[in-house]
């Protein structure tokens, strides 16, 4: 027994500060409940979640995490609906909101950190909104217009069945902005490589988008190659694609701002409005990153007005 | 939750049967070597007069020895420390989705950069066999140590010839020494944050050290029992010389056999640990970078040769780089401090890899390092070559498997090999 007064003092000090860590507090209260299913334990939605929990101060948000495991968010959900009901799902990350979508249809629910999100949910979910991954498509283009104002045509390869609406989209912000979208469908990567010779000679920028079809690394890695054959301007979706060598990159600036915007959303749903009244919202803060070193070799030059924008300056 | 309360009620558990379950056949088991001939060293039996009296005459000079010995054996055992594996995700910012990290498991024996996640724990129970066999290059079942006499008639030196010669006697000791340990450390980790981890070490130790001696007179020129003058031995073993009485016949005065030693079970040192990621996912050539900060309790009986004594101190930069998705490099960098005994400060350092060798097995090769800038010779600089292999069998569970084998045998207490079976579920 001396054993343990003498020398295992300092280590039950130990232990306990241990359990203390991992033994969180209850909630308490009449504060709205919130569940937060998460898709993955994966820094930038922990980030969002951390926006979001920022934003719902009155709301109580319980998180789970189904650890990229689908049958494990579906258990977890069908556990839910025999408990208390709660008051607004939060759906963090695509594979959430897959689970989501095909498992709740009587609960007010919001994503946040989703790329595409009507290729999940359709245009019709009237119990669902959030705030998306995507980039406005008018900073898009506009960026790449005060680039160049030569830059009149800009080409896009992409899959009809991923990204078909957002070309749609993008084609109608083009038409407003007084620039051409000169789109090829393809349906597997192999396609990408005789879609982009095909348009060599017809496009002045080529731009990247958020489509799994398109950016499996031998197509993103033929399209850096055209644009140093061609001297042809790419816009990509981050700053590795960026580093990589496209002119630059844009991406939203955090998870947690875009937890933030799902927040918002939120708020509004438990206030009373109707999801019919918020619609998905896209990145409210950007970042640019510009590759001066792929400038050079193209031949371009960045305004100031860009480079004092960036964030991130490859020299 | 109710996971994480489990592990704690376990590791509470595992103290508990380790605080209790001890042999009560060995109390002082660190100083066997040192007390085989007795608490004073090896006393000759008083020689009758007109000789000198001789029986301390060795006595300094086997105590040094035999505690010279000792020490090295001693201060030699430790615990290999464990990393955890690392079963998460990284984000693909163009796709917009998570990509699983699971390819690779992580090394046994060193660490990665990354984290275990928030709130996740890992839970591993390891098993490891060290069978020393090596002291400096030297077999453990045939050690030697020779003992010399003082100067008797103070002139300086040890006289070869006259009525004195018998100064060069010597007093040769051949040892075996049966050294191992078998150790099951329960190990847990948890993720504060997706960036932060605690986690503890806990080792339950049985550690059983026997050794045997035998020692013998001879003169300068390699006569057994050593200068006679008359036929009569000037130095000789006896009573009080505490040989063993199973081993010597009483009448046998040039030899003297002697064995010592039992077994010991407990709590070994607990560690304590935390790990900081402050650097992951950068992009470009920058690896994932984290620092690791571990305290050692002096929670092992260190008489009992269950732990050493003192608290460690110890701080571990790491870097690490996950290539295609199948192939880690990490380097481990940092420096232990011993607040008991500085001179056993060390530098320890690792260099290796982990890479997936199938969809759920993966494979590891580390060269682990440990420096002692102030330390003595035994055990300065020494270098393992540490192979593992993980396998995931069950979505949450993983067995590893590993050995560790020393590099250069020439330094410090080694063993030939030394293998590890875990098995490790990751809440």
């Amino acid at each position: 027994m001396s054993f343990l007064t003498s020398r295992m003092t300092p280590f039950i000090v130990a232990v306990c500060i241990v359990v203390g860590v991992i033994v969180c507090a209850p909630p308490s209260g009449e504060a709205a409940k919130i569940i937060a299913l998460k898709s993955a334990d994966v820094d930038v939605y922990n980030e969002a979640l951390e926006g979001f929990r920022t934003g719902s101060q009155g709301s109580t948000v319980i998180e789970y995490d189904m650890e990229g495991d689908f049958q494990k968010g579906k258990k977890f959900l069908a556990q839910l609906k025999s408990g208390p009901r709660p008051d607004l799902i939060l759906a963090v990350g695509i594979w959430a909101l897959q689970v989501v979508v095909e498992e709740v249809q009587d609960i007010p629910v919001v994503f946040a950190m989703v790329l595409n999100p009507t290729t999940v949910i359709g245009q019709e979910a009237r119990n669902i909104t959030g705030a998306s991954m995507n980039v406005p498509i008018e900073q898009q283009l506009a960026l790449l217009n005060k680039i160049s104002p030569h830059v009149r045509r800009i080409g896009v390869i992409y899959d009809p069945s991923k990204t078909g609406g957002l070309v749609k989209q993008a084609e109608r912000v083009a038409k407003d902005q007084g620039v051409r979208l000169i789109t090829k469908a393809v349906a597997s990567p192999k396609d990408s490589f005789a879609a982009l010779d095909a348009m060599q000679d017809e496009i002045d920028a080529l731009w990247i988008l958020p489509d799994p079809t398109v950016l499996a690394s031998e197509s993103v890695q033929y399209m850096l190659l055209f644009s140093f054959r061609h001297k042809i301007p790419v816009l990509g979706l981050s700053e590795n694609q960026a580093r990589m060598g496209a002119l630059l990159g844009l991406s939203f600036e955090s998870g947690r701002d875009i937890g933030s915007q799902a927040a918002e959303l939120a708020g509004g749903i438990l206030a009373g409005k109707s999801i019919e009244e918020l619609p998905f919202t896209t990145a409210r803060k950007m970042r640019l990153t510009v590759n001066l070193k792929s400038a050079g070799k193209l031949g371009v030059h960045i305004p100031r007005e860009i480079l004092d924008r960036a964030d991130v300056v490859i020299r | 939750m109710t996971s994480c309360l489990r592990a704690v009620a376990a590791i509470f558990l595992i103290l508990w049967i380790g605080g209790f379950v001890s042999s009560v056949e060995a109390s002082d088991l660190k100083n066997t070597v040192r007390n085989l001939y007795g608490s004073q060293g090896i006393l000759l039996e008083p020689s009758p007069l007109p000789f000198f009296t001789q029986e301390s005459r060795f006595q300094a000079s086997s105590l040094q020895g035999l505690d010279q010995l000792n020490t090295q054996l001693t201060s030699s055992i430790g615990l290999p420390s464990f990393g955890s594996s690392v079963t998460g995700f990284t984000f693909d910012l163009e796709r917009g989705i998570p990509i699983r990290t699971t390819e690779s498991l992580g090394p046994l024996l060193t660490e990665r950069a990354t984290t275990l996640g928030a709130r996740k724990l890992d839970v591993t129970l390891a098993y490891t066999r060290l069978n020393f066999t090596k002291l400096q290059g030297k077999d453990l079942d045939d050690l030697e140590l020779v003992f010399r006499r003082g100067d008797v008639n103070g002139n300086g030196i040890q006289d070869t010839d006259g009525p004195f010669s018998f100064e060069s006697d010597i007093i040769r000791s051949r040892l075996k020494v049966d050294l191992d340990e078998d150790i099951i450390s329960f190990i847990a980790t948890y993720g504060v944050t997706s960036v932060w981890d605690i986690g503890i070490v806990v080792p339950i130790i049985h550690v059983r050290l026997k050794a045997k001696a035998s020692a013998a007179i001879f003169d300068q020129f390699g006569n057994l029992g050593g200068t006679r003058i008359g036929g009569l031995p000037i130095h000789k073993f006896g009573p009080q010389s505490k040989c063993d009485p199973s081993v010597d016949p009483p009448s046998s005065t040039d030899v003297c056999d002697a064995a010592g030693g039992g077994e010991e079970t407990g709590v070994g040192d607990i560690i304590l640990r935390t790990k900081y990621n402050f650097v992951r996912n950068a992009g470009g050539l920058t690896p994932d970078l984290a620092f690791l900060f571990e305290v050692k309790l002096p929670t092992g009986d260190e008489g009992r040769l269950l732990g050493t004594g003192g608290t460690n101190l110890g701080g571990l930069f790491i870097a690490s780089k996950t290539y295609g998705r199948w192939f880690t490099p990490h380097m481990n960098v940092g420096y232990e401090i011993n607040t008991k005994d500085l001179e056993q400060n060390s530098i320890r350092y690792a260099l290796g890899f982990d890479a997936r060798l199938l969809s759920k097995l993966s494979f590891d090769a580390d060269v682990i390092g440990r420096f002692k800038p102030a330390g003595n010779e035994t055990g300065k600089h020494i270098n393992d070559l540490s192979l593992g292999v993980k396998w995931n069998p069950l979505s949450a569970w993983i067995i590893r498997t590993n050995i560790q084998i020393p590099l250069d045998k020439n330094s410090g207490l080694r063993a030939d090999v030394i293998p590890t079976v875990g098995v490790e579920y990751l809440f």
